[in-house]
């Protein structure tokens, strides 16, 4: 295979992962941010409706999970700089050798 | 001594590879306001020294995806070291100014280069006036994605396309789900965004860069005979070059910050962090799959791309043009400065060659740093409009 063929195998697996984390996890974060205006209510949103504490419920939830994952992305820059890797083979992630 | 000259020179390279790059992560915070400029180059350095620490991999082949200098064990070519190491000492050091050059050029006109390719390019320059055309690994050998076209070229081409979509369909969403929130709390709620992705993005860069520079000063010790093992960098070559990348991002390229923060798109914080968050998803992919990229690239298309995505948004094309145009010449540009350099210091010959081009180096990066100091661009500044507005009235000045 030439190099174009490697490149482009390459390229739609980081455009695949680029779409999940690096716009799925800031749309996740926006549903959040959307949820908590919803929970605050008022002046916070443009239509100005009362306050659903639910909101900021979901909110937390969701920002956790982004948190979560952003975590996992620095716990994969260090182990792969200890020649580790993360293993989704459990599905929950597990640290393992390259 | 020629060696001493090589560890400077290297380590000057990642000193400028440090405050070329900090645009590409903190651009964006600055602009935006998410961070103070000199809280965001500080955090950014920060990072870096903590991602270089944390590149314990060993990058020692990191030239032979481009020049034939090396064994494939990291080692370098018998023939090379004969006489002392003399002979892929000063390619080393030739391609290395080359670099150092073509960084201190395109930040003086405050274009985002890549510093891997303009370290590519004075190597591969330097290798072809010392070796010949055929010391350069073109196409790699057809097994795996490799030489200058598999390694530098086509990531050129495709990273800064994938990280632009990514960023414009974040930016896209980003926008459709925050329809109805009021503008400042959206803003204050994406400002802390901002800052993880941009923060994730610079322990990246430390992670990714430096150990390049580590890589190349291993290869000239081996080369010198004061270093055998090449599973593993002597440790005060990493603490050096961990501490001259973050002192070079806090130092901070004001220049390439602003054309970033300000250039190419007005950027909110909604479109900040759906960029970052596109670039610090694609360096990390790539990373994971060994695709090798360029940060700056990234980052460009991602800038670019929230401001596709983002309705109503202008860019100016005219700016992005010309930073396209600067990474199409950035790989020959520094070339043809290492090849010169090698010219150069072989005409003079041995160690007082080496003297010379570093002579020549000092000599450049002054002149540059002098002609900068004409229209300084530094934290104070770097957030001003960037088209020319009328001069304010002396009510508004007083309000200023």
């Amino acid at each position: 295979m030439s190099n174009l063929g490697f490149a482009l195998e390459g390229a739609w697996k980081v455009l695949l992962a680029g779409l999940i984390l690096g716009a799925g996890l800031p749309a996740l974060f926006a549903v959040g941010i959307r949820s908590m205006a919803f929970g605050a209510g008022g002046d916070a949103e443009v239509d100005h409706a009362p306050p659903h504490p639910i909101g900021r419920l979901v909110a937390y939830v969701l920002f956790t999970v982004v948190v979560f994952v952003a975590l996992l992305g620095i716990t994969f820059i260090v182990a792969s700089g200890f020649g580790k890797t993360i293993s989704f083979d459990h599905i929950y992630p597990t640290i393992v050798d390259k | 001594m020629i060696l001493a000259l090589v560890v400077v020179t290297a380590l000057g390279f990642d000193f400028t590879n440090g405050f070329h790059d900090t645009a590409n992560a903190m651009a964006t915070s600055i602009a935006t306001r998410a961070l103070r400029p000199k809280t965001a180059v500080a955090l950014s350095g920060i990072l870096n020294l903590i991602g270089a620490f944390l590149s314990v991999e060993v990058a020692l082949t990191v030239s032979n995806a481009v020049v034939r200098i090396q064994n494939a064990d990291g080692t370098p070519k018998e023939s090379l070291t004969s006489d002392g190491g003399t002979a892929l000492l000063l390619i080393v050091l030739a391609g290395l100014i080359g670099g150092i050059v073509w960084n201190l050029f395109t930040w003086l006109l405050g274009l985002p280069s890549s510093s891997s390719h303009a370290l590519f390019g004075g190597l591969v320059g330097a290798t072809i006036a010392g070796l010949g055309w055929a010391g350069v690994n073109w196409n790699g050998n057809g097994t795996k994605l490799d030489g200058v076209v598999g390694k530098v070229i086509l990531p050129a081409l495709i990273s800064p396309v994938i990280a632009g979509v990514v960023a414009a369909v974040g930016t896209w969403i980003i926008y459709k789900i925050t329809v109805g929130v009021a503008a400042r709390f959206t803003e204050n709620g994406f400002r802390w965004g901002q800052i993880g992705s941009a923060s994730l993005v610079s322990l990246a860069h430390g992670t990714n860069d430096a150990q390049k520079t580590m890589g190349v000063i291993t290869l000239a010790l081996i080369a010198a005979g004061d270093w055998t093992d090449t599973e593993n960098i002597p440790f005060w070559v990493k603490a050096a070059c961990a501490v001259a990348i973050a002192l070079g991002t806090y130092l901070g390229g004001w220049r390439i910050i602003r054309t970033l923060g300000k250039g190419l798109v007005e950027i909110a914080p909604p479109q900040g962090m759906a960029a970052e968050s596109s670039s610090a998803a694609v360096i990390l992919a790539s990373s994971h799959l060994g695709f090798a990229l360029s940060t700056t690239h990234v980052a460009t298309g991602s800038i670019l791309g929230s401001g596709v995505g983002k309705p109503g948004a202008q860019v100016r094309w005219r700016v992005a043009g010309r930073m396209v145009a600067t990474w199409l010449i950035t790989l020959p540009a520094a070339a043809v400065v290492g090849a010169l350099m090698w010219y150069l210091g072989n005409f003079v010959g041995g160690v007082a060659g080496a003297i010379v081009i570093f002579t020549v180096l000092i000599a450049a990066a002054v002149g540059m740093w002098l002609r900068s100091r004409l229209a300084p661009v530094d934290h104070n500044n770097v957030n001003d409009e960037w088209e020319p507005v009328t001069a304010p009235t002396p009510a508004e000045k007083v309000t200023l």
